[in-house]
């Protein structure tokens, strides 16, 4: 007979650590015990930060092999994994042997490499978002739709503090918007997603939902 | 114990309460009396017409982990991959999940081995998979770009923490003329998903794809108990007006504050 045990125990195991780290929040003789799982819980995710980046190697090697357009990315994307990793490993064995910490090489690509690309990333969804507001009344001509493009272009016209663009009314106007429709708005959203949260840990915790051991 | 320890303590066994409660009484495991959300719908007929061109969806989950407030939207969006990929298994393609963190990849990759089991897909090639594309937000974004390219792809599902980077995959999206549903938990971003995507999953929408795609009776009686405490939220706010209205509202917190 086969009897399989893993998901069961790792229901269990989830399940029996989330009632503590729940009740360490309401109940402070447990609290130590809740920090425990927590610092555990994190160290757990710096091995998967491992894992994950193996498996994004792999991803990557498959696509390489694929032969479509986008394989050249997914060189170039090995190729700079496989460097930085490199050179991280030569600025530790140096912080290793100097007994200071010297990272200077990792720094270095840092700043001349990742801020100005993250940073020309940033510049490039000023546009998408500008193009994304713009083509809401095309794909949805609704009364939700135009009133959320002409809000935009109201606080958007509010915003404005170059002398010949600025309208005090407008500026009351949209004062207006974000102080009560907007935070109120805000609010009942924010509501909404306690609600879910709530619901959706309540199901893992009753093992309903089990993202974990099949 | 603090007010809102207590506070807290009883919403989570009423919320427990109310949940079996509706379980119980529900007995059919099917969704009635429960508003429709287009996304959803969206969501069931893609999957159908998958099936039918031998396309495949893309689920992207976001970036967000298990140990912060995004978690519950990263668990949301597994719920909904366990859904897709179970009605999804007549598929000529299975469907692809990307990710942008580390152990939603691998509980992605878990979600997917253990679906797949139970509903016996016994070739291995054609399990779906689950990739983990980039760990910044717009590595994550770039990363995925290349799987909503793809022109297997026929429909992406957006479901997990995203920040201001998700324009960038839902016009992704648009350009490749596919339908893009999404929801995440993030305010700014769920402006810019309303705004970009064809069908966007607006506030706690998100969180009842469970009970839209059919898992059981407890994600029916979870909207249920949402909806009951919805509903006394909103005499507490209107009740709160009242007091405030009638000047008799500091009273009121400093009996509370006295009595806890």
């Amino acid at each position: 007979m086969n009897i399989k045990l893993n998901a069961p125990v790792s229901a269990a195991i989830a399940i029996g650590v989330g009632i503590v780290v729940l009740a360490g929040y309401f109940i402070p003789s447990i609290n130590n015990i809740r920090f425990i799982f927590l610092r555990t819980g994190l160290v757990l995710a710096a091995v998967a930060l491992l894992v994950g980046i193996i498996n994004l190697l792999s991803v990557h090697f498959k696509k390489m092999g694929a032969e479509t357009e986008n394989s050249g990315y997914s060189l170039i994307l090995v190729i700079t994994l496989i460097l930085t990793l490199i050179i991280g490993t030569i600025d530790m064995v140096q912080t290793y042997l100097v007994g200071q910490p010297n990272f200077q090489m990792s720094n270095w690509i840092f700043k001349n490499i990742q801020l100005p690309i993250e940073t020309s990333l940033l510049a490039v969804t000023a546009v998408s978002l500008t193009y994304a507001a713009a083509s809401i009344l095309r794909k949805r001509m609704d009364l939700f739709s135009i009133t959320f493009f002409f809000v935009i272009l109201l606080v958007l016209l509010g915003s404005f503090s170059i002398p010949p663009a600025t309208l005090p009314l407008l500026h009351v106007v949209r004062d207006w918007i974000v102080r009560v429709p907007a935070l109120g708005g805000a609010r009942g959203l924010l509501l909404g997603i306690a609600l879910g949260t709530i619901t959706t840990g309540i199901r893992i915790l009753m093992g309903t939902d089990r993202p974990y051991g099949g | 114990m603090s007010a809102t320890g207590f506070t807290g303590i009883v919403v989570i066994v009423l919320f427990f309460g109310l949940i079996i409660f509706f379980s119980i009484i529900n007995k059919e495991p099917e969704q009635k009396n429960i508003r429709p959300i287009p996304a959803y719908d969206k969501i069931i007929q893609e999957i159908n017409i998958a099936v039918e061109d031998g396309t495949q969806l893309h689920i992207s989950l976001g970036r967000g982990g298990i140990t912060g407030p995004e978690s519950a939207s990263a668990l949301a969006g597994l719920s909904i991959l366990k859904q897709v990929i179970e009605k999804s298994s007549v598929c000529d393609f299975p469907p692809i999940a990307s990710t942008g963190n580390a152990v939603i990849s691998i509980l992605a990759q878990d979600t997917i081995l253990g679906t797949s089991k139970a509903i016996s897909v016994a070739d291995q090639g054609r399990n779906p998979s689950g990739e983990l594309v980039g760990v910044t937000p717009f590595s994550y974004a770039a990363g995925t770009l290349s799987t909503i390219r793809d022109d297997k792809v026929s429909a992406n599902i957006h479901t997990g923490w995203f920040g201001s980077e998700v324009t960038w995959i839902t016009t992704a999206g648009e350009r490749q003329s596919t339908p893009t549903i999404a929801g995440t938990a993030q305010l700014p971003a769920q402006a810019i998903i309303y705004a970009s995507a064809s069908d966007p999953l607006i506030g706690e929408e998100l969180y009842a794809g469970g009970a839209y795609l059919g898992a059981g009776k407890i994600h029916l009686a979870s909207i249920s108990a949402q909806d009951i405490f919805r509903w006394i939220i909103i005499v507490v706010i209107l009740g709160g007006v009242i007091l405030n209205f009638l000047g008799i509202d500091s009273l009121v917190e400093s009996i509370l504050a006295g009595s806890m």
